[in-house]
């Protein structure tokens, strides 16, 4: 149970990670470096899950993505299968609930740059996308990389969210908070602490690990092509 | 533009036209909002940008490179427009083949000197790349410098390194921000060679801006003079900084001293005019010039123009000879600078072999003698 | 150590991107008293006739909104009879599977920590200063909660106590506080107090059926579920005699007894 639990959990908090990577990238760039004057409603937009509380961010979630949504009856039409409930309903809440932790430290990265670099490598006859691969990117590598952690990590130890749009159906939506939680209500406290052990020593392991590549990198960052 | 030498120079190379208006937007104060006005042509050559901080220079540049738009106006290369608000062309930043040397530099601190150096020429084939990265290597002398990154060499190099960079890919139109305010007067010597050199045997309009005098002469032929968004000189250095119209001009060009007078006579015979510093009781005679009695008029002197003298002279040629009593004295470098009140404050230049033989302190007594052709009439 | 965490990240990804095996199994929710009537019962279940049964547990209300949104729930057994039939009206349950599977019972629970006894106490228990807090139940979503209410109100202590109630999510979690230590007495189900850990650490007394409206416990086939067969085997078994006394063993009375 703990290891399904847990490759849950995990499958849930990479998939998270992937697609914040790829969505968050583009939106960081635009924060970064847009400007428009409304912009500041878009940055308001996208802190939001920071200080909303779980429980609202997943009722609204479940509004969204839910049987009677647009959404959700679109969803159904196409696979015969409700979206709330299941582990895509899962990703979906999560990456709403851990949005800001990838993007905001990329844009603070990404706007660190010094723009007399871009320009530089505008002059020098680049074109925006090989500025940001050839400049921006490699500069901002710390800032992308702890937004890829941070949102790992926020997605593993997801509970409101989950809780309200999971169900808590084992395989598919319990995810380890989850069970932990289930155990501590059954009063079998010593498997809710072999669980919690589990996870934080899992959740160390994967953090080190990642930190321990940023390191390297900062010290061969002028190595990096 | 120098001694005849045998160079593959086309005789029409491309002149640079610039046609800029811009309101320049001051986000702290909006009272030093100020229109940048101006319009002028460089020929293949070094044409010179001078003026103090905040006059527009760098947005000149700026324009002229495409990271800032004109609100009206045209930036030609010959024949290929870079800018026409009337055409509404607006061609971008990358394909304006404009070289552009930051004061900042802006190396990229991430990739080595041959990276950095090769970074314009992605589009070049590989054998032509490196014969020019070896070319330039060898003409700027950092060729030993190729797999070091910027941190690891001096600030010297990687000016060297800078100015290559932006050379190697032949751009069209050379600009230099103040490219040598961080350096030491032997290195800066030794990039102005490099410059000169690069500059005879390609012929491309040079844009390169400064506020140090000394610079101006060093390296143009060509000074444009720009103070609060309008040019306000255009001429050899010489014309422009020896003689200067403007008061702005005159501040930068070295005069020390301005006096706020008023003309009360003219001697046309003599080809002088009399007149009165403002509320004090000196008068002094000025080359003459075109204005009317009891008109207002400001005059420019060098320190370094002005004698001093510890007893009254006698039979002397210079018509202004002013009693005051020295304020200050101070040293610098091997310059003795004396403050001199006269009714007016006088700054006086002298060398300090001259302080000690006329034993000169503090409250003693001196008469300050000036040429009236040392008097600069500035508008 | 690079290349470890190359390894690390790529594995990673491939574990996130493979599909779960799918098991041919039903998806119950149940309400939280039932969770170790429910789980020794399917245990048998399972050893019996093989189909897995996968049990979430949570507050009975909280279940009626989460089969209202279409939650892919199976077999639905709440702790009253009023959600089950609330969700066949709005058509999510079938209708013609509705059952009252059996009736649970209300007990006063105390740590074994505790001075008081509660069988000699009885309702006056909860008006002792030593008694800060007491658990119970949400009464908005859990049956057992809305009991309680009414046994509190019955002993007319319900203005008393009120400003000591900690509410639990569900019953279970109304247990976990007063077993913890966090409330110093708790109105839960009988058949959570029966359960080996909570009557191994405190002592119970049963509340009189009188105190608060009978907890008629129904059950029901959700009508989105695919696995309809199964689900309905699985009623039937509890149902059923052997069902029946594992509930019994829990102090989950039949039905048709009072």
């Amino acid at each position: 149970m703990i290891l399904q639990a847990l490759t849950l959990t995990l499958r849930l908090a990479v998939l998270v990670s992937l697609i914040l990577t790829a969505i968050g990238l583009p939106l960081a760039y635009w924060l970064a470096f847009s400007r428009w004057r409304w912009k500041f409603l878009v940055e308001a937009l996208v802190s939001l899950p920071i200080v909303l509380p779980p429980t609202v961010l997943g009722f609204y979630v479940l509004v969204a993505i839910g049987p009677l949504s647009p959404l959700g009856r679109w969803y159904q039409a196409l696979t015969g299968d409700s979206l709330a409930f299941t582990f895509r309903g899962l990703v979906i809440g999560s990456v709403f609930y851990s949005l800001p932790f990838a993007v905001q430290p990329m844009a603070a990265s990404f706007s660190a740059v010094d723009r007399k670099l871009m320009d530089a490598s505008a002059i020098l006859g680049a074109s925006p996308w090989l500025t940001f691969w050839r400049i921006v990117f490699p500069l901002s590598m710390a800032g992308v990389l702890t937004g890829i952690v941070l949102s790992f990590a926020h997605t593993l130890g997801e509970f409101g969210v989950v809780l309200m749009i999971g169900g808590n159906i084992p395989g598919k939506t319990r995810t380890v908070s989850i069970l932990i939680y289930d155990q501590v209500q059954s009063l079998d406290y010593a498997a809710a602490n072999r669980t919690a052990l589990l996870l934080l020593v899992i959740c160390f392991a994967i953090l080190a690990a990642l930190y321990g590549l940023r390191r390297n990198r900062r010290q061969t960052m002028w190595g990096w092509q | 533009m120098g001694v005849a030498v045998s160079r593959l120079v086309p005789e029409s190379a491309p002149e640079l036209n610039v046609e800029i208006r811009k309101t320049l937007l001051d986000s702290t104060n909006h009272a030093a909002n100020f229109l940048l006005d101006l319009q002028f042509i460089a020929p293949a050559g070094i044409t010179v940008l001078f003026g103090a901080s905040g006059s527009g220079k760098t947005t000149v540049l700026d324009c002229i490179a495409g990271l800032r738009k004109p609100d009206a106006g045209q930036i030609t290369v010959g024949e290929r427009a870079l800018f026409d608000s009337k055409r509404n062309i607006d061609i971008e930043t990358r394909h304006r083949r404009v070289g552009y040397l930051f004061q900042t530099l802006a190396l990229f601190p991430h990739l080595t000197v041959r990276q950095n150096i090769t970074y314009g020429l992605s589009t070049v084939d590989t054998a032509v790349r490196e014969s020019r990265l070896l070319e330039i290597g060898g003409s700027f002398a950092i060729a030993n410098l190729f797999e070091r990154r910027p941190a690891e060499i001096s600030g010297g190099e990687r000016q060297r390194v800078a100015l290559a960079r932006a050379l190697v890919t032949r751009p069209r139109v050379l600009l230099l921000d103040e490219p040598m305010s961080a350096l030491d007067r032997v290195t800066k010597g030794q990039i102005l060679d490099d410059l000169r050199r690069w500059n005879e045997a390609h012929a491309v309009p040079i844009v390169y801006v400064t506020h140090e005098r000394e610079e101006v002469y060093a390296l143009g032929n060509r000074v444009l003079v720009l103070e609060a968004g309008r040019l306000i000189a255009d001429g050899t250095p010489h014309e422009v900084l020896s003689r200067p119209q403007k008061e702005s001009v005159a501040q930068l060009a070295g005069f020390e001293n301005i006096l706020d007078c008023t003309v009360s006579s003219h001697h046309i015979d003599e080809g002088t005019m009399t007149c009165r510093v403002e509320a004090t009781g000196i008068d002094i005679e000025v080359p003459l010039t075109r204005v009317s009695d009891g008109a207002p008029l400001r005059i420019g002197v060098r320190a370094g123009d002005i004698l001093m003298a510890t007893s009254q002279p006698q039979g002397l040629s210079a018509r202004n000879v002013i009693a005051g009593t020295i304020v200050s004295l101070r040293q610098q470098d091997f310059t003795l600078i004396a403050e001199v009140e006269c009714g007016t404050r006088f700054v006086v230049h002298l060398t300090p072999a001259a302080g000690r033989a006329l034993e000169l302190g503090p409250q003693k007594p001196v008469w300050l003698v000036i040429k009236t052709y040392s008097c600069h009439l500035l508008q | 150590m690079k290349r470890l965490g190359k390894f690390l990240l790529v594995s990673l990804i491939a574990m996130a991107l493979g599909h779960s095996a799918k098991a041919q199994q039903i998806t119950v929710a149940a309400a939280t008293d039932l969770k170790y009537a429910l789980t020794e019962i399917v245990n048998q279940f399972q050893q019996r006739y093989g189909t897995k049964v996968a049990l979430t547990f949570g507050a009975s209300g909280n279940f009626f909104s989460q089969i209202q949104n279409g939650a892919p729930f199976d077999l639905f057994f709440s702790a009253d009879e009023d959600f089950p039939k609330m969700l066949a009206d709005l058509g999510m349950v079938d209708k013609s599977s509705l059952r009252t599977y059996a009736v649970g019972h209300l007990a006063l629970w105390v740590p074994g920590t505790s001075l008081l006894d509660p069988i000699k106490l009885q309702m006056n228990l909860l008006t002792q200063p030593s008694v800060k807090r007491i658990a119970i139940a949400n009464p908005q979503h859990a049956p057992y909660g809305r009991a309680a209410m009414a046994a509190l109100e019955h002993y007319g202590l319900k203005d008393k106590v009120r400003d000591r109630l900690a509410l639990g999510e569900s019953v279970s979690q109304a247990a976990q506080f007063v077993q913890s230590g966090n409330a110093q007495a708790g109105l839960i189900a009988v058949s959570l107090a029966k359960s080996p850990v909570m009557s191994s650490s405190g002592k119970y007394w049963e509340v009189p059926g009188e105190a608060y409206p009978e907890l008629k416990q129904a059950a029901g086939i959700v009508s989105r579920s695919m696995q309809k067969k199964a689900a309905q085997a699985f009623l039937d078994f509890v149902l059923s005699p052997e069902g029946g006394a594992v509930l019994k063993k829990y102090g989950l009375t039949p039905p048709t007894q009072q």
